[in-house]
């Protein structure tokens, strides 16, 4: 019975393994509202799948159910990567309606889109803890990243001993300073980019292949 | 030099007034405290009684968290449990604790003149000269008897020094229990407005679905507490 057992949690062992290896890694794009998440998202999915993931705008929450693209291949020195991309929607601990009022929105439709916010920051808490096996975490570079948000967000994100790649968008902003994510954040490497104007992109598909590979 | 900035990296000397009106090179407003002898990429062993800076462990960053998370929610939960367990670990000197333990935190200020006479620079000295003069200030004869007399608990703490060596979890485990103590995973001010708390959302098993118009949330439920 014993030696069944062993034999069966063998086979069973090998064949994840089996399907470890041909499972695309599900990269996660977290962080805070209108970093760019989903602009980056959209950038990697047209330079390699040619679709988009979704509408992108300067209205917070934009983004608020996960999107998910599917087998994005990455090619780089000749060796292929295969990911899943999940862009989520911007993390937060207070949505609020008001201030959606301020994009010419009617209150009707702010509240419902604050609705839908939260129950977006739900299920990408939730996604983080059960259903990525990677992290790419985009910061706003113009902004302080000295933040309650982040610092939980990375700290779980270590905790779960998952694989994080942080990255310093919008660069072509005269306000941008990487230096300030770098102290931030001094245990992770920092890319700098600018998901918008496509700058620096190739040395974000090499942290991206070898991080996530 | 003690402080750097954020930004652009620039040094500081200890006290210098250059920081008051932001750093002169970039303008920035945020510096980071590096103790004396310390290495700005290493300070392994050094424990700066202000929040920590951004260091390179995780012990710190989730450290640093629970700090601003106690800043945030400015609950009293877990300093409530911090002298019980103290004077519990110091049961022998219990009497001559326990009475001051409410000073703690402010025993450790008190201890700041001392320190800073002692390894004051140019820099210090022309800032507190330039603002008030020797003779203007008080006595220093009673603010050094207060002073000692606040310090005696805290020199036989030893919670602090105990302190970074923990591991990260039970921090982060601290973290979750008192953020979970503080509010529901998403509370409705009203509707449209809502505040999350991110640790629980994090952590439960269930994740919320639907919110509606009244404040009620519909979760999806696991699998296991279905067929119960």
């Amino acid at each position: 019975m014993g030696l069944l057992t062993n034999l069966k949690d063998s086979i069973s062992r090998a064949a994840s393994t089996l399907f470890s290896e041909e499972d695309p890694k599900r990269i996660g794009i977290y962080g805070p509202p209108n970093a760019g998440k989903t602009t980056l998202a959209n950038r990697i999915a047209r330079d390699w799948t040619g679709d988009a993931v979704g509408p992108e705008s300067h209205v917070p929450h934009e983004t608020r159910r996960a999107r998910r693209k599917e087998n994005v291949e990455i090619e780089r020195d000749g060796k292929k990567v295969t990911i899943d991309i999940v862009d989520t929607p911007g993390v937060t601990t207070k949505v609020d309606y008001t201030e959606f009022l301020e994009h010419d929105m009617e209150k009707d439709d702010a509240v419902r889109r604050s609705r839908e916010a939260t129950e977006g920051v739900a299920e990408a808490m939730h996604w983080l803890r059960e259903d990525v096996d990677g992290v790419i975490y985009v910061l706003d570079s113009a902004t302080d990243p000295f933040t309650q948000v982040n610092t939980m967000l990375i700290g779980i994100i270590e905790s779960q001993d998952l694989p994080v790649l942080i990255l310093a968008n919008k660069i072509d902003l005269e306000e941008s300073s990487v230096q300030r994510i770098r102290n931030a954040y001094p245990q992770h490497e920092t890319i700098p980019l600018s998901a918008l104007e496509g700058d620096n992109m190739d040395e974000v598909y090499d942290k991206i292949a070898e991080y996530f590979g | 030099m003690p402080h750097q900035c954020t930004d652009c990296g620039r040094g500081f000397d200890d006290g210098s007034k250059e920081m008051l009106s932001g750093c002169p090179n970039c303008g920035g407003n945020k510096f980071q405290y590096q103790p004396e002898g310390a290495d700005i990429s290493e300070t392994p062993d050094a424990e700066p009684p202000e929040p920590p800076g951004p260091d390179s462990t995780v012990a710190r960053t989730v450290g640093k968290t629970a700090a601003s998370v106690r800043d945030f929610v400015s609950g009293s939960a877990a300093d409530g449990d911090r002298p019980a367990e103290q004077s519990h670990l110091d049961a022998d000197q219990s009497a001559d604790a326990q009475p001051s333990d409410p000073s703690h935190t402010s025993g450790s200020p008190s201890t700041e003149p001392d320190r800073t006479s002692a390894t004051e620079d140019s820099a210090q000295a022309s800032a507190r000269g330039d603002v008030v003069e020797p003779d203007e200030l008080p006595s220093d004869v009673p603010s050094a008897s207060e002073s000692e007399h606040q310090f005696r608990p805290v020199g036989a703490d030893p919670d602090p020094p105990a302190e970074p060596d923990r591991e990260d979890r039970p921090d982060l485990e601290e973290l979750r229990a008192e953020l979970n103590d503080q509010f529901e995973s998403i509370k409705v001010l009203e509707p449209g407005q809502y505040e999350l708390n991110l640790m629980e959302l994090y952590d439960r098993e269930e994740y919320i679905i639907a919110l509606q118009e009244d404040g009620h949330y519909s979760i999806q439920v696991p699998e296991t507490i279905r067929s119960e």
